[in-house]
């Protein structure tokens, strides 16, 4: 291939043909989707396979991010800052073939310490020019199961940076360190291998590549795919009218001060063809479990950079990022410093997103989407199966939710939280097959979604019997500070979780979303719901088509069409009367209705207690199926 | 042309509809390429006949594969269907898996079910993951709900019912009931056509069905009377995506299982060829004009897959069924090169299709694309398109590549086209790659058979980007699929979920249920009315390490059951993993997922006549000038030679660059790499190995 590099040494992008760098992208796209591919296969633990809980990448020789398979999205700073930690620990000079460097370091990833992360230098020539990077969610690292915890000491196994393998050896004492810490050894040492796999298929491929096209050629093509990326950026940016924009919203508490919201405030700045976000204003460390990482607060201004402004560009690259500058004091709940909690680490960044669109909604509304639900609404379940008293832990929930109307439409139903991407649920019959569970129902959540022109995506709820006796444990948050709407929509459902006993009337709800250390017998289920996103525009300018569709489909109930929507249907048909309901608009309007309630608990049904069976029944006296069912049929739910 | 011994096949595609009639007693081989006639499909498909010189009065068999069921769920012109589905359960087909591949883009949409919401009723009932009745079926509930959606002017119900895949029998009886009240309703129950456990993959296979069934139906009994009218006396097959063949009867009934009917049938003509001419491994590489496609041939056999995304990953609508496993990247002869901001220059996905088509169509294209990169650089001539039926406008190409890719990116126009194609080039084979790499498999151990309009022009470039030795070019490469169609068999394939640890697995229990498959599978073959040359019958499990979640694809020779070998079933899935994944755990326990059987009715084959055979030296007919074409490897324009292949012998042989034309493709042979034809026709070209 003739690569024709002249040498001009103004820019790489004059270094290289634009031919070849099309090329070396593409390669980088394949090698990075190959990785992740890889890694999903042989990965053991549904957190990685099915939630996607991992990021590959590939980063150049001083660990700026060349190209990531996701994954995580909100892990789009976590391996590049790891590599480069890593990097600064060692020194290059004591780097060498065949070694490879792990690290859980919560405060290095910025995430928690499931985040087991490997990282391989990649050699040419005996020199370093590019690292391999494998990030992974292992289902449990040791530390307390259940509960809150409040230190990161009690949240699991620690391991510094170390050379896990050193020249192609591996090191037998951390890894047997790493079996003895963990629940579940043989499942974590098959991540471990995945994980391994992966980096190195990572290795291997760009190694292919610089002997096929020249290392020069990659290197250089690297180069400029990243000055494209930031060119086109740039040019996006620009097109954001300049200004400062700020914007407030909150948590509901931080699982330890009940009950205390916790400020978000964002303040963003735009200037030419740059952006800046400061977080100053943000919280500072809380003493729950939701603190994060300096890298993970950095993500958060990355991946709302990213929506705005290379959405769909590939690969995910540094370049993308160079005209963001980022305001994050140490000691913020994003920024968070030893020995903070940083067991739910995910939550609040995703809020710290939304409220930066929010931010920016008055300047660029037409590229912007009113709030989401903000939440993966996970339910923790760990027990011992009867059949033969083995140890499990199942990670539930992961149910999608709401997520926010924009400018041209409505926004989606049930689907998943900003932290991740590409994350599937888990299939009922696969639950049901695997753990002694059963599914009683999985559904969208009428009204949810919150009113506007566009309307708001709806949120789910899900409905798990126990068969047996599980330990269970939920932490939510946006339970009261619910997903918020833009330019008059209303906010949506926030999220929730409940508990119903078998035979009772009422569920048990837990008011702020932190359902913790809870014991389920058979025949009790827990219940899961998720927010609906919020509305865009005045429900009031609806059009009435899509209206009449979302009651006919029972999106949004008859009642909160009339309430919110301002529809009067005629009596006998059920239609909607549109020259009546302009006129009940009109005085909506005058009137300053429909109101929104940001915050607040919100409205579910009050649950209907359809049959209540007493203890008479002797539930113990009944067999498992007659007891599964009886349980079902009396359950309380919408 | 005698009575009873033409084989006919039609394969029905977007813009082109290709008819293949094969003489049983000549071993002639003729081709009709005709525009497709959308308002009448069959009326594109007898001027094909015609065309190909065959009439379905002297026809034997009628093998047919069409896009119409495909395109009834992408154009969503399907009918209103209604879903019954177990209580609790009406939204999964909406929830879906709740992914975002689009992870940064807010604007993102989600695959949009075929049945609404208020069409989609639930039933109280339920089985548990053994098929245990925890609660039995609410028949008048069923009976109303089926009025209600009469009511609405439904034209067909799914039904889906949890863990149907090990207890049908709720299914069963329902759709027994709406048969009884309705028994001109087109139902269809999950577990008829896959019985695997994922509820909302299962639900969407089965709304699939009812959506497209009514249309399939009534197209394949247009086409059975028209087949009548027209003196037909033989027996029509369809194709499946699993590039076996069945019956109309079934056909109207498991209509998604014809999805991909077109692109299996390119596989397993691909197949055909390798057993002719003794290849075990090769891909099968169809590039057309706004996509390649690629399946895999692994020691003779062709790999599948469990399930398909209609309408591509970010959106599509899943269908869980056995199918050839074919990969496709957005890249074909009309793929447009497009500066992107920034400054990347960027080949594909957009297209600028049939309309208006490249640059060089003069149908008002504006976008250089792939053929005009071609055109450009000389490996098209203007004046030979589909046989000089077409005349290219090659000023006009130049001046589009000039103005929105060369002058930009500071290029001349030979380095702008030249640098398309190889942009072109790496992305198919990135795609090629996937297919063998995904399995473990290396793909420089495989020859490259390539067809489709598009795929003879760049088989060779993308063979050297992946240190591929041999491509072959069979003939008539743009009519490949009906080709394929004349070479396939009956088939049908079963699978059932049945979680169960290796250990605990008990051989009678896996006889029953593969006994139970083939005994369908048998059945199936029967009902279709061909007499059959024999009757094969392949077993496999679906297997993994207990606790991981991909399970893989174990093939298991019979005589592992025979004599209950169960070490020899782990050692095998131990090998499958260790390709696959490069690793394995002989110490891990292994756990069963799901059980697979494929039967087929063996057919007999037409057998190609060899081509007149001639010397080394191509026959002086052949020669058709020379044109100047650049070849990026030796950097410069090279006064290459053309040929017409049609007056090409077995045996000639030509070292590149030379071009050689046919009617609807042309094959690019580089500088360095020879080709030869074979003695049935094919061109083999050896890739220079740099």
């Amino acid at each position: 291939m003739d690569a024709a590099l002249k040498p001009e040494p103004t820019s790489s992008s004059h270094r290289v043909d634009p031919v070849t760098t099309e090329i070396v992208r593409n390669g980088l796209i394949a090698a990075t989707e190959e990785m992740k591919t890889n890694l999903m296969r042989t990965a053991y633990n549904m957190i990685i396979y099915e939630a996607l809980d991992f990021t590959v990448g590939l980063f150049d020789a001083r660990g700026n991010t060349v190209s990531i398979g996701l994954g995580l999205p909100m892990f789009i700073r976590g391996m590049s800052d790891t590599v480069k930690t890593k990097l600064a620990h060692y020194g290059m000079e004591n780097l060498d073939p065949g070694d490879i460097l792990l690290t859980n370091d919560a405060y290095i990833t910025g995430s928690h310490l499931n985040h087991m992360t490997f990282t391989v230098p990649i050699f040419h020539d005996g020199e370093v020019v590019a690292f391999s990077c494998c990030m992974a969610h292992w289902p449990d690292v040791g530390g307390t199961l259940d509960g809150a915890t409040t230190d990161i000491y009690s949240e699991g196994l620690q391991m510094p940076i170390v050379k896990i393998y050193r020249k192609g050896a591996p090191n037998e004492e951390l890894i047997s360190v790493i079996k003895t810490n963990v629940r579940l050894p043989e499942r974590a040492m098959g991540d471990f291998r995945a994980q391994i796999a992966a980096v190195r298929t990572g290795e291997r491929r760009f190694l292919e590549m610089i002997n096929k096209y020249g290392r020069d050629a990659v290197l250089l093509g690297i180069e400029a795919i990243m000055d494209h990326s930031e060119a086109a950026t740039r040019a996006r940016v620009r097109e954001i009218p300049d200004g400062v924009y700020e914007a407030q919203s909150f948590m509901d508490d931080d699982g330890v001060r009940i009950g205390e919201r916790v400020p978000i405030n964002v303040r963003v700045e735009v200037k030419g063809d740059r952006m800046k976000v400061d977080l100053t204003e943000v919280s500072k460390q809380v003493a729950g479990f939701y603190n994060s990482g300096e890298t993970a607060g950095r993500s958060c201004c990355q991946v709302a950079f990213k929506c705005l402004t290379s959405a769909l560009d590939l690969p995910i690259n540094d370049g993308q990022f160079r005209a963001l500058d980022i305001i994050l004091p140490p000691g913020r709940v994003v920024s968070a410093l030893k020995p903070a909690a940083m067991r739910m680490w995910m939550t609040y960044p995703m809020t710290i997103i939304d409220t930066i669109f929010k931010a920016l909604a008055p300047a660029i509304p037409e590229h912007i989407i009113a709030g989401h639900h903000a939440d993966l609404v996970v339910g923790r379940v760990n027990g011992r199966r009867p059949r033969d008293d083995s140890f499990y832990i199942y990670l539930g929930g992961l149910i999608g939710g709401g997520w926010g109307g924009k400018h041209n439409s409505d926004g989606r139903n049930a689907t998943i939280a900003m932290n991740d991407g590409d994350t599937h649920n888990g299939p009922s019959e696969q639950v049901e097959a695997k753990y002694p569970l059963l599914v009683e129902r999985y559904a969208l959540r009428p009204d949810s979604g919150g009113a506007g022109r566009f309307r708001g995506g709806l949120g789910c709820e899900q409905v798990v019997q126990a068969r047996h006796d599980i330990r269970f444990n939920s932490q939510m948050d946006r339970v009261k500070c619910k997903p918020w709407g833009l330019e008059d929509g209303l906010s949506g459902f926030g999220n929730s979780v409940a508990i119903h006993r078998f035979g009772t009337a009422q569920e048990q709800r837990f008011h702020n979303g932190k359902a913790l250390n809870q014991v389920l017998h058979a025949g009790d289920a827990y219940i899961l719901r998720s927010g609906g996103g919020g509305g865009f525009g005045s429900p009031l300018d609806r059009d009435l088509d899509a209206l009449a569709r979302d009651v006919r489909c029972g999106y949004v109930s008859k009642d909160a069409a009339e309430k919110y929507y301002g529809a009067v249907f005629e009596p006998e048909t059920n239609r909607i009367d549109a020259a009546a309901t302009e006129i009940k608009r009109s005085e909506m309007r005058r009137q300053g209705l429909p109101q929104d309630e940001p915050i607040a608990d919100t409205g579910v049904p009050p649950p209907a207690t359809a049959h209540v069976h007493g203890h008479d029944h002797g539930h113990e006296k009944l067999s498992e199926e007659e007891r599964v069912a009886l349980a079902m049929t009396g359950r309380c739910c919408s | 042309m005698e009575l009873g011994q033409i084989r006919l096949s039609a394969d029905v595609g977007g813009t082109f509809t290709d008819v293949a009639a094969f003489d049983e007693t000549t071993g002639e081989l003729r081709l009709g390429k005709t525009l497709t006639t959308p308002a009448r499909l069959v009326t594109g498909i007898e001027n094909g006949v015609t065309k190909a010189g065959a009439q379905f009065r002297a026809a034997r068999l009628f093998l047919h594969g069409t896009t119409v069921a495909i395109n009834t769920i992408l154009e969503r012109t399907g009918a209103t269907c209604a879903l019954l589905t177990t209580q609790g359960f009406r939204d999964i087909y909406e929830i879906g898996r709740v992914n975002r591949p689009e992870s940064y883009n807010l604007f993102f949409r989600r695959h949009e079910p075929l049945i609404e919401r208020d069409l989609r009723y639930e039933i109280s009932e339920r089985m548990d993951a053994q098929g245990k009745v925890l609660i039995k079926l609410d028949e008048d509930a069923v009976r109303s709900v089926v009025a209600d959606a009469v009511g609405h002017g439904i034209e067909a119900i799914a039904i889906l019912f949890l863990h149907s895949y090990r207890n049908p029998a709720h299914e069963q009886r329902v759709k027994a009931i709406v048969a009884e009240m309705h028994p001109d309703l087109f139902v269809t129950a999950s577990h008829e056509l896959s019985q695997e456990y994922r509820e909302f993959e299962r639900t969407s296979t089965a709304a699939a069905n009812a959506y497209i069934g009514p249309r399939v139906r009534r197209y394949l009994g247009e086409m059975g009377d028209h087949l009548d009218a027209a003196g037909f006396a033989g027996e029509f097959l369809i194709v499946q995506s699993t590039g076996g063949l069945f019956g109309v009867e079934e056909a109207q009934s498991a209509c998604i299982r014809m999805l991909e009917s077109g692109p299996a049938a390119g596989v397993i003509g691909t197949k055909a060829l390798c057993d002719r001419i003794g290849l075990k491994n090769a891909i099968a590489f169809d590039m057309g004009g706004t996509t390649a496609k690629a399946g895999v041939i692994h020691g003779g056999e062709v790999l599948m897959t469990g399930g398909a995304l209609i309408g591509g990953y970010a959106t599509g609508l899943p269908v869980q069924m056995p199918m050839i496993d074919i990969q496709e990247v957005g890249t074909g002869g009309g793929s447009i090169a497009r500066v992107e901001m920034g400054g990347a220059l960027h080949v594909g996905p957009e297209s600028a299709g049939a309309q208006p088509g490249p640059v060089c169509y003069g149908r008002g294209g504006s976008e250089p694309t792939i053929t005009d990169a071609n055109l450009i650089l000389g490996r098209l001539a203007a004046d030979r398109f589909l046989g000089g039926e077409m005349r290219l406008d090659i000023e006009g190409a130049r001046r589009a590549l000039e103005t929105r890719v060369a002058t930009p990116l500071g290029l001349d126009l030979r380095a702008a086209a030249d640098g398309i194609l190889r942009i072109a080039t790496t992305k198919m084979s990135h795609m090629v790659r996937w297919v063998t790499t995904e399995r473990g498999l290396d793909v420089a151990e495989f020859s490259l058979v390539a067809y489709g309009g598009a795929g003879p022009l760049h088989a060779a470039m993308v063979a050297r980007e992946l240190r591929v030795a041999r491509v072959v070019i069979p003939r008539a490469p743009g009519h490949f699929s009906a080709y394929g169609m004349l070479v396939a068999d009956l088939r049908r394939d079963f699978v059932n979920t049945w979680f169960t640890p290796l250990v605990e697995a008990s051989f009678a229990t896996m006889e029953n249920f593969y006994a139970e498959m083939e005994r369908r599978g048998r059945e199936a073959v029967r009902r279709s009315g061909i007499a059959v040359a024999g009757i094969a019958v392949q077993r496999a499990a679906d297997m993994r390490y207990v606790g991981q979640e991909h399970a893989v694809t174990v093939e298991l020779p019979v005589e592992l059951f025979q004599t209950e070998d169960r070490d020899g079933i782990k050692k095998r899935f131990d090998g499958v993993h260790e390709t696959r994944y490069g690793y394995s755990a002989a110490a891990e326990k292994a756990e069963i997922v799901s059980l697979r059987t494929a039967i087929t009715g063996l057919m007999r084959k037409p057998t190609l006549e060899p081509i007149r055979a001639g010397e080394v030296v191509p026959p002086a007919a052949a020669f058709r000038g020379t044109r100047e074409i650049y070849f990026a490897e030796v950097g410069r324009v090279v006064d290459t030679p053309s040929y017409d292949r049609a007056a090409l012998l077995a045996n000639n042989r030509i070292a590149g660059p030379v071009v050689i034309e046919e009617y609807a493709s042309t094959t690019v042979v580089h500088p360095g790499d020879e080709v030869e034809v074979d003695a049935f026709g094919d061109l083999v070209i050896e890739i220079l190995r740099s």
